[in-house]
């Protein structure tokens, strides 16, 4: 019968649950929208770089993996201390260069060269067509668009462009062997892999024996702390990152998005309680009489309060499923929005929907909801009964 | 040298310091001459490192540069720069000039896209706060039935009924506007300051503007007069029997 | 209807009531036409009253003065009887009913009803005595206007516990006994003011209470419907309910066989009518 009670209530005035049941929802929806944020940010770039499972990243000393042009010179002797180390399981240097699609007038496009050693490579995942080789490279969709390419075909490339006599240091023919999803490049940037040995061959004196940051998988993880340190005091001109490192130096620069959505979503779970409890308290001033009529033929406090919550209840639980759509398809939009951020990985995702992170965002609007109805509950079950029935009209 | 290094490694003007291009590698004894101040530059807010500044002729020497540089910034006379780039670039020598207000919206990028977030954001929000002002005003002068409806029993006509609310409406408005600008200004000081400490810039993050001041009015009032309107004649349409509960 | 049917729907409704008293049908000793109008109809045997008013007060704050509603009540109402309060307005009669129906508490005095103190019981205590023993009928009806005449009759039944088959089933036949049967699903703004009051006085029987109070009962309807809403009052009080109503109507005063006149508070006279 409360239920009955309480759901008559909320039906009994459509226009304004209608629209008490929006409001609830798009609060609900900015709150997802907020957790989503507050959590993906770190979640998704954690997916990215144990995409191949690596968990280490070395890097010039003192730089990020490629955050400046720096490179490690005699990288091969590196490389060879890194395999003595039982621990390590696998290890991917690479070397990153600016190349040039040249053709017969000149260069027609500038991309980003990633020399590889395809069998340890962790930088992309091969979509079509065969993998790195001898005289094969492989590209992604904006490189085949700006070469003007196609899987199949040849292209020049260049590398090592000295402006003032305008030559290259390397130039080579290639077989576009596939096509491939660099993890770790900007969206819409061309990016096309290569053997290592001929990127840091095409760099001239520039790229011999060097790399610009080497990849280190550990077999067991539990290790991977006690690695990272070993490697630094044995390799002094490098940093080794693990990801928790990463993570960390991230989510430093991206502080301000987590702290808007905690301040955000703080303000969208308090607009959602004021709602409801606007929302219970008007409607239960308005049913006074009714409460008193309640109460006098005998139904109790507690069953009263129960009641009124209910309401509050069943609004913000409404509101919070019609937000959780409402917050998908917004989530969408400003990732798409923010995706266009300069300097991240094209793969990096802003909003990221976690069920469980979003069950307990919207669980607390709906709770908040209850909350804000005990309040006016207890008002309206603790009405003077005799008072009230003779000042209210009811029926 | 950068004014962090000064808390941040403890260096005072007349310190002697040795600057190395490579860990290790050799160096050259410097004395630490100035300090100076970040500037309000919003491309170096997120940026950890540390800025020092000594002879051109001494980091080349330093860093191996030889005599190369890695740009020059030009001057010219003023309505001079559109011809002075085409100048450089026909150069023989390969160089590209720009003017310097195109690598500013190249760099701006990602302030850019921080705006249009802020933009969606600010939508969305107001979003909300519409749905929840007309919420609220349905309700509260839904509390006032019997008030309307004795008014309308004495004779008050329809219009004066919608306009005296819509009134009390946009009165309300504009006394929250007024309270919602000084909030804005003291949360726009807090995040200000909060920023400045995080990062340790000059840069100033959130700036209450007079078109700003202004938009936020505007929307505020019409959105107040709007929900005031839609709620008024709802309410204007009570008949005198709703005295009796009828 | 058969008689026999008729006695198995009284038994049904009023089971309670007539368990209670083996000799409900039967008139009091002292309700009787007396003489002398302003002798007191009070039953000589207090065992039998299920009212039981004593030196009862009830003063309230208007406004910052106080107004003495009841100044030194005393009466008893026995075991199925009709008892009509009437007076002019303010002079206590709804807060009177209030007293009795645990809705309202004394100033000073002692109120008794059906055994029980009203007047010592806290809101947990009086919210079930309301619910079990006292059925309500209120002038404006106070039917909730969100509910079916049915989901009307059944929330006090909702409240007490009882399953919903069994309830559905008693507030069906509820409603056929105060001549609403096949108007279950009909909302309060779908009945007129005389069926709203009858699905009022279902409501009112629900839980079977030992005794209906009713305040103006036929306040707000015209004459024609105030006549058959008496009517089903008198069949109620046949068949073994105690009735106390406030009114003014005269016609509803006369059909009761006590009438208890009131005035500033006070038992002004209190007669018996047949």
């Amino acid at each position: 019968m409360r239920l009955t009670l309480a759901a008559a209530a909320l039906l009994g005035r459509r226009a304004r649950t209608l629209l008490a049941v929006l409001g609830v929802a798009v609060s609900a929806a900015l709150l997802l929208d907020m957790v989503m944020l507050a959590t993906g940010m770190r979640e998704s770039f954690r997916e990215l770089l144990l995409a191949r499972g690596y968990q280490l990243r070395l890097a010039p000393k003192g730089t990020l993996p490629f955050d400046s042009e720096a490179t490690v010179d005699s990288a091969s002797a590196v490389l060879a201390a890194l395999a003595r180390d039982p621990r390590v399981s696998a290890v991917s240097p690479v070397l990153g260069t600016q190349l040039f699609v040249v053709g017969e007038a000149g260069p027609r496009a500038t991309a980003f060269g990633l020399g590889v050693r395809p069998a340890v490579q962790g930088d992309y995942e091969r979509l079509d067509g065969d993998d790195v080789g001898p005289g094969r490279l492989v590209a992604n969709t904006d490189f085949l668009r700006v070469a003007g390419a196609r899987v199949g075909d040849s292209v020049e490339v260049a590398a090592g462009f000295d402006p003032q006599v305008r030559a290259y240091s390397g130039r080579r023919r290639y077989l576009v062997a596939g096509t491939a999803r660099f993890f770790y490049t900007a969206a819409g940037q061309p990016v096309a892999a290569l053997p290592l040995a001929d990127a840091q061959a095409m760099r001239g004196d520039d790229g011999r024996d060097r790399v610009s940051a080497f990849m280190a998988r550990v077999a067991d993880t539990a290790q991977t702390e006690a690695v990272r340190r070993d490697i630094e005091r044995r390799v002094p001109r490098v940093s080794a990152i693990s990801t928790a490192t990463a993570l960390a130096q991230v989510e430093q620069r991206l502080s301000y998005f987590r702290q808007l959505a905690f301040i955000l979503g703080s303000v969208s779970l308090a607009v959602g309680f004021l709602l409801v409890s606007t929302l219970v308290t008007v409607s239960v001033n308005e049913r006074a009489g009714e409460f008193a009529v309640l109460r006098a033929v005998g139904v109790s406090r507690p069953h009263v309060v129960q009641q009124v919550v209910l309401e509050g209840l069943a609004l913000s639980a409404a509101g919070a499923l019609a937000g959780l759509a409402l917050g998908l398809v917004t989530a969408r939009y400003l990732n798409a929005v923010l995706g266009d951020f300069p300097g991240l990985p094209a793969g990096f995702e802003f909003f990221v929907f976690r069920p469980g992170a979003a069950w307990r965002a919207l669980g607390l609007l709906a709770a908040s909801g209850v909350v804000a109805g005990v309040y006016p509950a207890w008002r309206a079950a603790s009405l003077p009964v005799a008072r009230t029935l003779r000042e209210e009209a009811v029926g | 040298m950068d004014d962090r290094l000064r808390e941040d490694a403890g260096l005072r003007l007349g310190d002697t310091l040795v600057l190395r291009p490579r860990p290790g590698g050799p160096g050259e004894r410097v004395v630490v001459g100035a300090f100076t101040r970040r500037n309000a530059d919003p491309s170096e807010v997120a940026r950890g490192e540390y800025r020092v500044r000594l002879h051109l002729d001494q980091l080349q020497a330093l860093a191996g540069y030889e005599n190369r540089v890695d740009r020059f910034a030009v001057q010219a006379h003023p309505g001079r720069a559109e011809r002075a780039v085409a100048a450089v670039n026909a150069q023989a020598f390969g160089f590209r000039a720009y003017r310097s207000r195109d690598v500013a919206v190249k760099s701006s990028r990602t302030f850019e896209v921080v705006r249009r977030f802020h933009r969606a954001i600010g939508v969305i929000t107001v979003a909300a706060g519409a749905t929840f002002l007309l919420c609220i005003l349905l309700l509260k002068v839904e509390e006032r039935r019997r008030d309307v409806a004795a008014l309308k029993l004495v004779g008050v006509s329809r219009r004066t009924l919608v306009g005296a609310l819509v009134l009390e409406a946009s009165a309300v408005a504009l006394a929250g506007s007024a309270a919602g600008l000084l909030i804005g200004e003291v949360a726009a000081r807090v995040v200000n300051a909060h920023y400045q400490g995080v990062y340790r810039t000059p840069l100033v993050f959130v700036l209450v503007t007079p078109d700003v001041l202004a938009f936020a009015v505007a929307l505020s009032l019409a959105l107040g007069a709007g929900a005031g309107y839609l709620a008024a004649r709802r309410l204007a349409g009570t008949p005198p029997a709703a005295l009796f509960g009828r | 209807m058969s008689d026999t049917e008729r006695a198995r729907r009284r038994d049904v409704i009023l089971s309670a009531a007539k368990d209670r008293s083996a000799a409900a049908t039967d008139p009091p000793e002292s309700v009787s036409r007396s003489a002398d109008p302003s002798v007191a109809a009070l039953p000589q045997d207090d065992s039998r009253a299920v009212i039981h008013l004593d030196e009862v007060r009830r003063a309230f704050r208007v406004g910052g003065e106080t107004v003495e509603a009841l100044r030194g009540v005393s009466l008893r109402v026995a075991r199925g009887e009709w008892a009509a309060v009437v007076g002019p307005s303010g002079c206590g009669k709804s807060t009177l009913l209030n007293l009795v129906g645990a809705v309202d508490q004394p100033t000073a005095g002692r109120v008794l009803v059906d055994g029980a103190d009203v007047g010592a019981m806290r809101d947990r205590e009086a919210t079930a005595f309301r619910l079990r023993r006292v059925g309500f009928v209120f002038q404006r009806f106070y039917l909730l206007p969100v509910l079916t005449a049915r989901e009307n009759v059944e929330l006090p039944m909702a409240e007490a516990g009882v399953g919903r088959a069994e309830r559905g089933e008693r507030a069906r036949e509820l409603l056929a006994y105060v001549g609403l049967g096949g108007r279950e699903r009909h909302r309060p703004a779908q009945l007129s003011g005389g069926e709203q009051q009858r699905v009022a006085i279902a409501r009112a029987l629900a839980n079977r209470p030992a005794l209906l109070l009713a305040d103006e009962p036929t306040g707000e309807l015209d004459a024609r419907t105030g006549r058959e809403v008496i009517a089903l009052l008198e069949r109620l009080n046949a068949d073994g309910t105690t009735l106390v109503i406030v009114t003014h109507d005269e016609t509803l005063a006369a059909a009761g066989r006590r009438v208890i006149h009131m005035r500033d508070g006070r038992v002004e006279r209190d007669e018996a009518v047949r």
